[in-house]
């Protein structure tokens, strides 16, 4: 009779520190190649196809066929103008009031609470509701925004149906949201650095200016990368804020290259033009990534 | 102990004996389709066919958020779900995409003939797809003009009937209230489908239509762009619709006027029921139904709305399903979804069915209205027609492309949709 221990070390215990490595991870990949890998490569595989469900329910390979139309498909590019613009004002723009709230969080208070609060809250919320509640906000009629406008003596706006106003509401309200995700990273990254920098910056005569440029900003930059990766990526994927707020309205003005999938795939049905569009938005948040990460490695070096 | 081991073995296996016996059906409503009456039903059904029993799956609030989720369900070839409500926008969609199974193997020729007799002609018309039976007819829908019947008393006015009528009545009421609240002419402009019926109405109403019974376009670019110009004329020209229209959703011209905001309103069926018995209604009472009007030497025209009962080409029980869609689409249940939900009925002869009217004693005149409503372009690609049109309306109602830039859109838009 072999005991349970024994056959268990027979077939582990004698497994070199490698292939024991290699076993325990196979889970995770497995996991992971099934909700990530799998879907990304049956992306690229439809992508390829002429395969819309109103036409029938049979997939004809076409090649590039999707990619060559969608280059010559002007709500593509409108799309792409859109999220790209999203991308420019919103993301520098979480940055600084990110920066700006995890200093404020940063600061001695006695009771920390209120702040951090005030800090998790917007980050809490779900990106759908945000995009409703501001929503309200900027309805014309009804919304608190038009209401403080006129009772300061100025103009009602229509802030979601004049293409500019649009853009700039739902810029507002997406960096609403995502500053407090910023300042979230940023703040781990400001409790990083040790108080004795600042103690003898503070000997040597160092102004805050100087203290906030030299010393917290440098160490800093590793945080600020990590945010800003994360942030330029969501970035590029914005959907649900103006898809509550304009439905892309007013006409495509302020549709997104991620609603513009959607359209695509699940209300017209065009499942091979739908990937090839995610493709292209895929590519895009690569090469992204990849200039960040290159740019991280050359700082580190 | 041994005793309690072969008792309860037993019990197990009668248990499934009497499973193997019953089929379980799954049905698929959405949520704003009052799902606790559709249980009633079903209730019914199943007291009369012992050994089946049916669940109901409630989905999204619009018909929208109800076929992106069947999307995924059918795209993936889901088994779970037996027979679907769908909306009269989706038969041919589901055709194409093969997701219905068609209902012709279970009707021979002349049964078929005979049951499509007994429905509205436009029902029966929207579910054959290319000659193929897809779905069969549950209950009614169409746009409406609602009044403010109070109003227009106050100043000696008859409901109109022609868009004129009904702008000069609006101008008149506006001019003599004074009431900076109250507004003319409400009708759907934000990207919606609401939207696309708005679109429609004026083209219908000026005798034209977008395509024709063989499918080919017909739509010109004046008869698009004199839609696009006439809801623009009410907030610019007219002033009988305030600058906003672009924001406006159909749930919102229903709050507003129930809260009497509004003179006029075009507004689906279910209004109605909301204006009489929501709690928080101002104008109990005071709310009038008429056809939509027409224009000069056209005709008056509603936009057809209306529910169907399709069986997944998926599911693993379909003569058992197609029994149970009989059951739902027949008059006993749509009289039920009459008295119960204010469905307006795919029977005409409900339409004078003592227990229905008593119910709803505007049925009465709802029938006329049923029968001249127009369906929306029937096409596969529809979600991509209905797209052009609404982007088109509520481009023009932001005032951000003009009406002859829009039409010129349209046609383009859906030549490219309907191959030249």
């Amino acid at each position: 009779m072999t005991r349970p221990q024994d056959r268990y070390r027979r077939s582990f215990g004698d497994l070199s520190e490698r292939a024991l490595a290699f076993w325990l991870l196979v889970p995770a990949g497995l996991l992971l190649g099934f909700i990530a890998l799998y879907p990304v490569i049956r992306l690229v595989y439809t992508s390829f196809f002429q395969y819309q469900l109103t036409l029938g329910p049979d997939a004809t390979f076409n090649g590039l066929e999707n990619y060559a139309a969608a280059l010559r498909d002007a709500r593509f590019w409108n799309a792409l103008k859109n999220t790209s613009l999203i991308v420019l004002v919103t993301v520098p723009g979480a940055l600084l009031v990110g920066l700006g709230l995890a200093l404020l969080a940063n600061l001695p208070f006695r009771v920390k609470w209120p702040v951090r609060l005030g800090l998790l809250l917007p980050w809490a919320l779900p990106l759908v509701f945000v995009g409703l509640i501001f929503q309200w906000f900027f309805d014309s009629q009804y919304g608190v925004v038009n209401d403080l406008l006129a009772r300061l003596g100025g103009e009602r706006q229509f802030w979601l149906f004049k293409p500019d106003l649009a853009f700039w509401a739902i810029c507002w309200t997406i960096i609403w949201k995502t500053s407090s995700f910023v300042a979230l990273i940023l703040l781990a990254g400001l409790q990083t650095i040790p108080k004795e920098l600042y103690e003898a910056a503070e000997v040597d005569g160092a102004s805050p200016f100087q203290r906030f440029w030299r010393v917290t900003l440098p160490l800093l930059t590793p945080a600020i990368l990590v945010a800003l990766i994360f942030r330029t990526i969501t970035a590029f994927q914005t959907f649900d804020i103006p898809y509550a707020m304009t439905k892309g309205g007013p006409g495509n003005a302020t549709e997104t290259l991620a609603m513009y999938v959607r359209v695509t795939s699940i209300e017209n049905l065009n499942f091979g033009y739908g990937s090839a569009l995610a493709m292209l938005l895929f590519l895009i948040s690569m090469v992204i990534t990849m200039i960040y990460l290159r740019y991280v490695r050359g700082a580190d070096e | 102990m041994k005793k309690l081991f072969w008792l309860s073995l037993a019990v197990l296996a009668a248990s499934t004996a009497v499973a193997q016996q019953s089929t379980k059906l799954r049905i698929f409503v959405g949520g704003q389709q009052r799902p606790e009456i559709w249980r009633k039903i079903l209730d019914v059904y199943e007291k009369r066919n012992p050994g089946v029993r049916v669940e109901v799956e409630v989905g999204g609030a619009t018909s929208d958020q109800q076929q992106q989720y069947l999307t995924t369900v059918l795209a993936s070839r889901d088994p779970s779900i037996d027979a679907i409500l769908i909306d009269i926008i989706r038969p041919a969609q589901y055709a194409a995409a093969k997701w219905s199974d068609t209902l012709d193997k279970y009707l021979p020729a002349a049964s078929r003939a005979n049951l499509l007799k007994q429905y509205l002609p436009a029902y029966s018309k929207a579910n054959v797809i290319n000659g193929q039976l897809v779905a069969l007819p549950s209950f009614a829908d169409a746009q409406f003009l609602y009044y403010r019947k109070d109003l227009l008393e106050k100043y000696n006015l008859k409901p109109p009937t022609t868009w004129d009528e009904a702008i000069k009545q609006a101008q008149t009421i506006l001019a003599g209230e004074r009431n900076a609240n109250l507004n003319g002419i409400g009708f759907m402009g934000n990207i919606s489908e609401g939207t696309v019926c708005s679109f429609l109405l004026p083209i219908w109403a000026s005798g034209g239509d977008v395509d024709d019974d063989s499918g080919k376009l017909v739509l010109t670019e004046g008869q698009a762009r004199n839609s696009l110009q006439f809801w623009l004329d009410l907030m610019d020209k007219h002033k009988v619709s305030p600058p906003n229209m672009a924001e406006k959703a159909q749930d919102t011209i229903r709050q507003e006027m129930q809260q009497g905001r509004w003179v006029f309103g075009t507004l689906f069926a279910y209004a109605w029921n909301r204006f009489q018995n929501d709690a928080d209604s101002q104008v109990k009472g005071k709310i009038g139904v008429v056809p939509l009007p027409r224009f000069e030497g056209g005709r008056s025209a509603s936009c057809l709305g209306g529910w169907q009962w399709t069986i997944s080409d998926f599911s693993r029980n379909k003569a058992q399903a197609y029994k149970l869609v009989r059951y739902l689409s027949s008059p006993e249940a749509s009289k039920i979804l009459a008295i119960d939900a204010s469905n307006l009925p795919v029977f005409p002869s409900l339409y004078k069915d003592p227990d229905v009217l008593k119910a709803n004693p505007w049925f009465a005149d709802a029938l006329p209205i049923v029968q001249n409503a127009r369906s929306r372009p029937v096409h596969p690609r529809y979600p991509e027609v209905a797209d052009v049109m609404r982007k088109a309306l509520n481009a023009v109602l932001a005032r951000t492309k003009t009406p002859d830039v829009a039409a010129k859109e349209v046609i383009s838009g859906l030549q490219a949709i309907y191959g030249k």
